[in-house]
């Protein structure tokens, strides 16, 4: 039953990644005070790309034609990684450092395949997407370390099981959750540090990395912009959120809490604008920065 | 070369504040500056002769006719003695190579060459720097130009701007036309400066027929150059935010313009207010809708403003970014906003006679950042709403019925005139023969304001270019003459 459940969750998530991306698009376009395309454009998007010609650069190399598989393989096997039908048992390693350098793993690639495109604005894209890795990482290390020092674990389940059934520490907690909250929308490469929307060469992060693609390869890391993004708010979710008795209706309201995730991301996306690019490591620092002195509180014995 | 008696002239004037309205070259092998005094609006003409397909240049003691000079080069022929950089600059290596279009375009052009290289570049060489070619085709609708950037690292360490990829050859096309057919062309030129450029066309042929303007018609353009103003700084400050993934206030001042642009299409029958000013006439209009325009669209506007101004992530991402030093803004002869917004206070409407009842006051601004050049524009646009509405009152209560005027009879003589366009100072130098024009010279805002943009995006990060670049927003069109 629980193997069930969790397929239909991996089912789930899979087909309904360019969904959420849409609830975020729409969010978007109402705030602005635009109708917007349809809320199921990104299903559209990417059909369309899947069927068009795929052409690659003269001077590209495996690299650039093997990059986008890798990235959506890499991410495949964080979906499946996740929990999604609640706290039970995982046969297979799901520990969050394993997921995070998936993450890496993926962004190595991309970083790669931009600089094999050859082109102006790959190399640029590439060279971002690796300095701010070197931001992102240290947080997220820094979050994990918090919630390893509370639950004594770093695979998922366990860890999320220890910290429902320990509420004490709530304020490292917490600091912990903002903290990744706030990387993750650097992951994610979403505003304020990256504009997922702009058609501006010059001041794109991720997309840049993109800009050769078409056809096929530009549909499949399409969709695997998608699934990053619903698997990494699953993740937080199956962390941080409540867990109900019922597999089934966990899986219902995990569903609903990706939704309601979406809807607030668009609602954040609108509200602030990019930061300056030197500012980044900042932004990247001070979330390093809660995730740090969180742990300091744990270590001091700090229990509230 | 910095000692002949053009080049102490010319300086003698710059150095007197006088503002340079236009470098003009004419196939009788004449180079003429006109200059403009700011106090007393007179203008002032120098000549100097071409010798041998030679004369002196002005550019190592007068920096903003580099660019005046080139142009010269490439569709005359004439040589600039002394230029320290003679570049191609609207000539592409396309062109046949003796073919000087405003110099000997009656002569059949030799055949045009087969595809080659681009113009040369001005790149920097050394360790770790990258170049980025960016354009001239570009991701969004916008018009071409080609931008070399020398990059180290996300720094900016110079830009080079290949513009006039479009170029048009409307001053060859232009001569030789009659008084009539002239104002569809001049109406085309440039989408974003349309009412100035027809407005300029209108005064150079009355002031060459002797016709005196009634109140009643210059009362109908300020309505419309203010409502082209209007239209063009919406779309201005619509596309700041945009730099900065701020897409609310990017598509809600969009949907301002778009408002704005449909009560013009109601009240004059054009989105773009083309065919709005001819000689001796200007579209009526309506005053009494005008007005219910503007109080419609002032809730709108005074929301927006308050977004934009109250969004701290915003204004802070506009400061200290772009930074205009004032001594180049005089040296550049940088003219609009981005001129206003680094303390050079010119406004060519100050100098106007017909704007002088209505009490102008220039938004200035001593920053010179790309915030100076936003809240420079918000201040220009409630400046010109106030002028609508008061231009309209004026016209309701003692606007008349005009007169049409035929002003197509033969006029002759040269006229330079002058308007402030959204985008600074428009100049047209008009030389008719019989009611025929023998040169028309175009001289935009943004002309000047181009190589500014160049030297004030060096030293900024790379992916601050298009805050920069849209809070100059300048016109590509006015070049692609």
């Amino acid at each position: 039953m629980v193997w069930f459940v969790q397929c239909v969750g991996i089912f789930l998530m899979l087909t309904l990644s360019p969904l959420m991306w849409g609830i975020s698009q729409t969010v978007k376009a109402r705030m602005q005070g635009r109708h917007g395309p349809s809320i199921v454009q990104m299903y559209w998007v990417i059909a369309k790309n899947w069927k068009k010609e795929t052409t690659v650069p003269e001077f590209s190399s495996f690299v650039f034609r093997l990059a986008p598989s890798i990235s959506l393989a890499a991410l495949m096997v964080v979906l499946i990684t996740v929990p999604v039908a609640g706290r039970v048992p995982n046969p297979w390693p799901h520990n969050l450092l394993t997921l995070f350098f998936l993450l890496a793993l993926e962004r190595f690639w991309t970083g790669l395949a931009g600089l094999d495109s050859a082109g102006t604005f790959g190399g640029l894209g590439a060279s971002r997407v690796t300095t701010l890795g070197t931001g992102i990482e240290p947080a997220l290390l820094a979050a994990v370390a918090v919630l390893w020092r509370i639950s004594g674990h770093t695979a998922i389940v366990p860890l999320a099981t220890v910290l429902h059934h320990n509420p004490s520490n709530l304020l490292p907690w917490l600091l912990a959750s903002a903290s990744l909250a706030v990387v993750l929308l650097a992951e994610l490469g979403r505003l304020p540090v990256d504009n997922p929307d702009t058609h501006l060469e010059l001041t794109m992060i991720h997309e840049a990395t993109l800009l050769e693609y078409n056809g096929r390869f530009l549909a499949i890391s399409q969709f695997a912009m998608t699934l990053k993004l619903t698997a990494m708010i699953t993740l937080g979710w199956v962390i941080f959120g409540p867990d109900l008795p019922s597999l089934w209706a966990n899986l219902a309201v995990r569903v609903l809490e990706v939704g309601v995730s979406a809807i607030g991301l668009g609602w954040i996306e609108s509200r602030f604008t990019k930061l300056r690019y030197f500012q980044l490591p900042a932004y990247l620092a001070a979330a390093a920065g809660v995730g740090v002195l969180a742990f300091y509180l744990l270590a001091g014995g700090l229990t509230l | 070369m910095n000692n002949t008696p053009w080049s102490q002239a010319n300086q003698a004037l710059k150095e007197s504040h006088y503002e340079l309205l236009c470098l003009t070259a004419t196939a009788d092998d004449t180079i003429t500056a006109t200059w403009l005094n700011p106090a007393d609006g007179s203008q002032q003409s120098l000549n100097v002769p071409v010798i041998d397909q030679h004369f002196p240049s002005l550019t190592p003691t007068l920096l903003e006719v580099a660019w005046d000079e080139r142009e010269i080069h490439d569709l005359f022929g004439y040589l600039p003695e002394g230029h320290p950089d003679l570049r191609p600059l609207v000539r592409t290596p396309r062109w046949p190579e003796r073919f000087f279009p405003l110099k000997n375009a009656s002569v059949d052009p030799p055949p045009w060459r087969a595809l080659e290289p681009d113009n040369p570049a001005v790149t920097v060489q050394g360790e770790g720097v990258t170049i980025m070619k960016v354009g001239p085709s570009h991701a969004g609708i916008i018009e071409s130009g080609h931008f070399i950037f020398s990059l180290i690292g996300e720094n900016v360490l110079h830009l080079d701007a290949h513009l006039f990829q479009n170029h048009r050859g409307v001053e060859a096309q232009l001569e030789g036309l009659t008084v009539s057919e002239v104002a569809p062309l001049i109406s085309r030129l440039c989408a974003a400066d349309t009412v100035s450029h027809q407005t300029n066309w209108a005064l150079a042929v009355e002031s060459l027929s002797d016709f005196e303007a009634s109140q009643t018609l210059e009362w109908r353009r300020i309505v419309l150059l203010e409502s082209e103003r209007i239209l063009s700084h919406l779309n201005d400050l619509a596309q700041i935010p945009a730099g900065v993934g701020f897409q609310v206030a990017h598509q809600r001042a969009l949907a301002i313009k778009e408002y704005w642009q449909r009560g013009l299409l109601l009240i004059y029958g054009h989105r773009f207010l083309f065919d709005t000013v001819k000689p001796g006439w200007a579209h009526p209009g309506s005053a009494e809708d005008m007005i219910a325009l503007l109080d419609a669209m002032a809730p709108k506007w005074k929301a927006w403003r308050a977004l934009v101004e109250g969004h701290h992530g915003f204004q802070d991402r506009m400061e200290g970014v772009g930074i205009v030093q004032p001594i180049d803004a005089v040296h550049f002869g940088a003219q609009g906003v981005a001129a206003r917004a680094a303390g050079k206070a010119f406004d060519a409407r100050t100098v106007l006679p017909w704007y002088r009842s209505f009490d102008l006051q220039p938004s200035i601004s001593l920053a010179g950042d790309v915030k100076a050049r936003f809240s420079v524009r918000l201040n220009e646009l409630d400046e010109s709403f106030r002028l609508v509405e008061q231009a309209c009152t004026l016209l309701r209560q003692k606007g008349n019925l005009l007169a049409g005027n035929d002003l197509t009879q033969g006029a002759s003589g040269r006229v330079i005139t002058f308007t402030e366009s959204p985008h600074g100072l428009n100049v047209h130098d008009v030389v008719l023969n019989a009611g025929h024009v023998t040169r028309y010279h175009v001289r935009a805002g943004t002309y000047r304001n181009w190589p500014l943009l160049a030297k004030t995006v060096a030293g900024n990060t790379v992916a601050d270019f298009p805050l920069i670049n849209k809070s100059f927003e300048l016109c590509y069109s006015c070049n692609d003459r």
